[in-house]
């Protein structure tokens, strides 16, 4: 499968450079993801006059859970065990081919925007059931308000990115990163700008941002995403962890390369890798800073207001996807 | 018609529609006034590239008389009625606002199918943004029909209004000037009849909301 | 020239009245005013009975048989509205302590009303057409709302709303025929395009699937301002809120100045498509019309509000009688635009009578009619006779003719159902008049002025002899309906 996508990608990469850009992705998500969560809690931090921890100190969390010893509730199935496994798994296996720092990435053929968006909603999934199995209240709630938000979020993000393949008139990821890199004048196009708008509310809403959720929150009233996994301990809980953190990573850089594709690598050669990886940081640190600054001076939504703004969005990408379809 | 031109009209009805959907949003009254005057600043845009782009002296006075009365005076207008009335939120609207929003996407699937023979008849890059008129219009009935403020109505009145003229103008590039014209002075004298009868209204009531309306019904 | 002078006419009375200070032979002036434009529409008529077609102002203007028998409806209805208009305009300005600015300014925005309307109907272009039915809207919204009472603000509000949308659909419509015609090969550009003649001689070449949309949009807002299902919730509040005047006005001849514009657009639709298709559309909103007024008339209690829902149950017989479309059909629904508007402006005069001298209009606070005021009572008696579509009056030839049309184009079941709504309004109105009218006198008769007595029985009188015989009227009538019957 590897060598005929190598193949069908004229003139392209080896099999082998591929893979590496992917396992490199991988690798910048798994870093990267933890070190945007510090960076917009230390951005946070500093817009309300705290010094705020170090950058680093969810990887130093992360560290910390991994040496406990794993605990988990007496009624908990094997379900409790795999739904964190499975988070990260189809997180990883979604940065591998995702186009975040090559557009040549391996089995770039599959790279399906429903393919992604499908990964993504798997760890959802099991996150939620996660939270269902050990059968206390907080997990449940969190799970049920989890999927609330999330049955409106997901569609939202699947229409809007076909918004942007109708433009392209391909729904595999790298070959729209590829039509934006050859086209720039399309960003500033209506279909562009509505879809923009529908995915920023979809990757707060995905990735449990304020106005949707306070990630710093332990209210009972409040809290969606920490109510669910009020149950995982040590090793368990650094794995949700690293899964939220490396959605989040995998959904900023998809956003910032699919309307600011620039810097991104289309050979996979040692430069250019290098570069695209510099630019992939530098996009996403600077979204993850601007989401950190609307944070603070926002409040959160009531619960029963998300569903208002999340239909929003989802109402913007079906806008979009219908302007696509006139103003081809 | 292609290049700049073809994106900065394709921007303007973009933006029309996205202002409809944000009047389905939005539950704060002076922000459906602040979408009002963004749409009628992109009617009037879009006039203006088309004035340009055909040579027509005709249709660069209608997208004048467009931006004046659209962009600033009806606009201006409402916010003021906004300011003068307590409570300038749409607190209970019939169909809460995600349901309305659902509604609103499907409303934008149909018109895309409605619009067909429209573009059958004769594709260009103009006519096949015709849909987004006709969306624009669904979705102004559609506020009219399930919002109570009397702001709202006349918010959901004047998304309908800007809708059809989006279509005139991208069908025929501005029906004959002096139905062109006619139109956006009758948009202007409906604005300020209502105007009018709110003020009487308020001196009545106290302040003016649709649901003391209950008088008359069978 | 005789074209021009029906609009300046009584535009120029109207601004007359704007200028003088209100007083009874300003009044009157009105009156004058109203009688040169029916004798103008007749001399119209007549003209347009030899098959001459007039042309004004460049051909932006132009009467055929059609727009001179409009004329002639719009001009005796206007006649026998401005007498009333003289009696409540002395009574509420002496009576009612609104000044005689109020005075003023009503009978300037009447005539206003009055021109608007003439002009719809001799527009030669329907984008100008659109123009003065929209117009219409914004010069009678404060005449709905002229007492200024809770209710009439509440009920111009939602006249005010409804037709504005309403009139914005038909709007787009419009503009979708013009992109139709745009795209014709040969077709004159500019200005012309929306012109009558221009369009009905291009209407074989239109695209159709345009023109099924456009027609249904203009079905759906011209149909509000007709006052047809599903968009007629204005149309009650309204007319029983306005003064009777201008009640009679709109009920009689408004309604059907925005179905003459659902005509002409027939006409050309009709050219694309074929008849079919315009006839499911009327169909479809007479029938929920009648249907309508049926289940509601039962309910009513107030005498305006009844009238109301008769107009509507009217207008779905008219959009019936339209959708058969034969040359008889759409002559009897002419004559029927005729009678209608002639018995229901003498319905609200007498109701707005009746106001002036019980001071309510509740069907339950004014019994025994007949025997406390014999001639007011008798008046509404025959004309609810005549409204229920009994002889001797127009209404029961019209809707004869419009069943018989309904029946030639397999529309049979359709004219069924309308006389079972119509059976049904039948005892609603017994219902009501039977309460209304009869009854013990208890106290003696009262006389009613000749002011007010003498334009309900002339209307009534020109009802009857109409259902008599249509001599007058019967070549005009065909002439009309053969300019909108291919």
């Amino acid at each position: 499968m590897t060598a005929t996508t190598a193949t069908v990608v004229a003139g392209g990469p080896s099999a082998w450079a591929t893979a590496a850009a992917s396992v490199l992705q991988v690798g910048a998500v798994a870093l990267g993801g933890p070190l945007l969560l510090g960076l917009m809690g230390k951005v946070r931090a500093r817009a309300e006059g705290r010094t705020g921890p170090p950058v680093t100190q969810v990887l130093l969390d992360l560290r910390k859970l991994v040496r406990k010893e794993a605990v988990r509730a007496d009624q908990a199935s094997a379900v409790t065990a795999l739904a964190p496994r499975l988070l990260v798994a189809s997180a990883a296996v979604a940065a591998a081919f995702t186009p975040l720092v090559t557009t040549r990435p391996v089995v770039a053929t599959g790279a399906d925007a429903f393919v992604v968006v499908y990964l993504l909603l798997m760890g959802s999934v099991a996150l939620a059931l996660g939270g269902l199995d050990a059968g206390t209240a907080f997990g449940g709630m969190g799970s049920s308000r989890a999927m609330t938000i999330g049955a409106i979020s997901e569609p939202a993000l699947l229409v809007g990115v076909l918004a942007l393949a109708v433009q392209s008139g391909t729904s595999n990821l790298p070959g729209i990163v590829d039509a934006s890199l050859a086209h720039p004048g399309w960003l500033a196009s209506p279909q562009r700008l509505l879809a923009l708008a529908a995915l920023v509310v979809v990757v707060i809403a995905e990735t449990g941002r304020v106005p949707v959720d306070n990630p710093s929150t332990h209210l009972e009233l409040t809290m969606v995403h920490e109510a669910m996994v009020l149950e995982q301990a040590g090793p368990d809980l650094a794995l949700v962890t690293m899964g939220e953190a490396m959605r989040l990573g995998l959904l900023l850089g998809l956003l910032a390369n699919l309307f600011f594709p620039w810097g991104i690598d289309a050979s996979v050669s040692g430069p250019a890798v290098v570069v695209a990886l510099a630019a992939l940081g530098a996009k996403t640190a600077a979204m993850a800073v601007l989401i950190a600054l609307v944070e603070v001076s926002t409040a959160k939504l009531r619960l029963f207001r998300v569903p208002e703004l999340l239909a929003g969005g989802f109402v913007l990408a079906v806008v979009a996807v219908m302007t696509g379809l006139v103003a081809r | 018609m292609a290049g700049a031109p073809l994106d900065l009209v394709q921007l303007s009805a973009g933006v029309v529609l996205a202002g409809a959907v944000l009047a389905l949003w939005r539950r704060d009254l002076r922000a459906l006034t602040s979408v009002l005057a963004l749409q009628g600043c992109a009617l009037a845009t879009l006039a203006i590239v088309l004035a340009v782009h055909n040579g027509a002296v005709g249709l660069g006075v209608v997208a004048g008389v467009v931006l004046v009365a659209k962009g600033f005076v009806i606009p201006g207008l409402l916010a003021r009625a906004v300011r003068a009335a307590p409570g300038s939120r749409e607190t209970a609207p019939l169909v809460n606002v995600p349901a309305s929003l659902v509604a609103a996407a499907v409303l934008v699937v149909l018109s895309y199918v409605v619009a067909g023979p429209l573009t059958a008849l004769f594709p260009s890059p103009l006519t096949r943004l015709a849909p987004l008129g006709l969306a624009t219009v669904l979705l102004g009935f559609f506020v009219l029909v399930t919002r109570r403020k009397a702001v709202s109505q006349i918010v959901g009145l004047l998304l309908v209004d800007n809708g059809v003229a989006l279509v005139a103008f991208l069908l025929t590039a501005g029906v004959p000037l002096l139905v062109e014209l006619g139109t956006s002075l009758d948009v202007l004298l409906v604005v300020v009849v209502l105007q009018v009868l709110a003020t009487a209204m308020r001196a009545r009531f106290g302040q003016f909301d649709l649901d003391q309306l209950r008088e008359l019904h069978d | 020239m005789l074209v021009t002078a029906v609009l300046v006419v009584p535009l120029a009375a109207g601004v007359l009245a704007a200028v003088l200070p209100w007083r009874r032979s300003v009044g009157w002036a009105m009156v004058l005013a109203n009688a040169a434009v029916l004798g103008l529409g007749v001399s119209l008529a007549v003209r347009a009975d030899h098959h001459q077609v007039l042309v004004a102002l460049d051909g932006s203007l132009r009467a055929d048989a059609l727009s001179a028998f409009m004329v002639v409806v719009i001009g005796a209805i206007s006649l026998l509205a401005s007498v009333q208009s003289v009696r409540y305009l002395e009574v509420e300005t002496v009576r009612g302590g609104q000044g005689r600015r109020h005075a003023s300014l009503y009978s300037l925005l009447v005539q206003l009303f009055v021109t608007c309307m003439l002009f719809a109907v001799l527009a030669a272009n329907l984008g100008a057409l659109w123009v003065a039915v929209e117009a219409t809207t914004i010069a009678t919204a404060f005449l709905v709302g002229h007492r200024r009472s809770d209710k009439a603000l509440e009920a111009s509000w939602k006249y005010v709303v409804i037709c504005s949308v309403g009139i914005a659909l038909a709007f787009l419509g419009t503009v979708l025929v013009y992109f139709a015609a745009l795209h014709v090969p040969g077709h004159p550009t500019g200005g012309s395009v929306l012109n009558w003649t221009s369009l009905l001689h291009a209407s074989r070449h239109l695209d159709p699937g345009v023109v099924r949309l456009a027609m249904a949009l203009l079905v759906l807002g011209y149909g509000t301002k007709v006052g047809l299902a599903p968009m007629h919730s204005w149309l009650p509040d309204a007319h029983s809120q306005a003064p009777a005047p201008v009640s009679a006005l709109m009920s009689g001849v408004l309604l059907t100045v925005a179905f003459y514009a659902l005509l002409r657009f027939k006409a050309v639709a009709d050219g694309a498509l074929g008849p079919g298709y315009t006839r499911t559309l009327l169909v479809i909103v007479g029938l929920s019309s009648l249907i309508v007024a049926a289940s509601l008339l039962l309910t009513q209690h107030d005498l305006k509000r009844m009238l109301a829902y008769h107009s509507i149950e009217h207008m779905g017989l008219i959009a019936l009688g339209a959708a058969a479309g034969t040359t008889l059909a759409v002559a009897a629904v002419l004559l029927h635009v005729l009678g209608h508007g002639l018995a229901k402006a003498v319905l609200f005069l007498a109701s707005g009578e009746i106001a002036l001298m019980e001071g309510t209009t509740e069907i339950g606070e004014v019994p025994a009619l007949l025997a406390r005021r014999p001639l007011l009572g008798g008046v509404f008696g025959f004309g609810l006779v005549a409204l229920l579509g009994l002889p001797p009056f127009s209404l029961f030839v019209s809707e004869l003719n419009m069943f018989r049309g309904e029946m030639a184009v397999g529309l049979g079941w359709a004219a069924g159902l309308s006389l079972l709504a119509m059976a049904v309004i039948f005892t609603a109105v017994a219902a009501h008049g039977r309460h209304l009218l009869l009854g013990g006198p208890g106290a003696g008769p009262s006389p009613t002025s000749r002011l007010v007595g003498a334009p309900l029985v002339s209307g009534l009188v020109a009802c009857a002899v109409l259902g008599l015989s249509a001599w007058p009227l019967q070549s005009l009538l065909y002439a009309a309906a053969r300019a909108v019957v291919r």
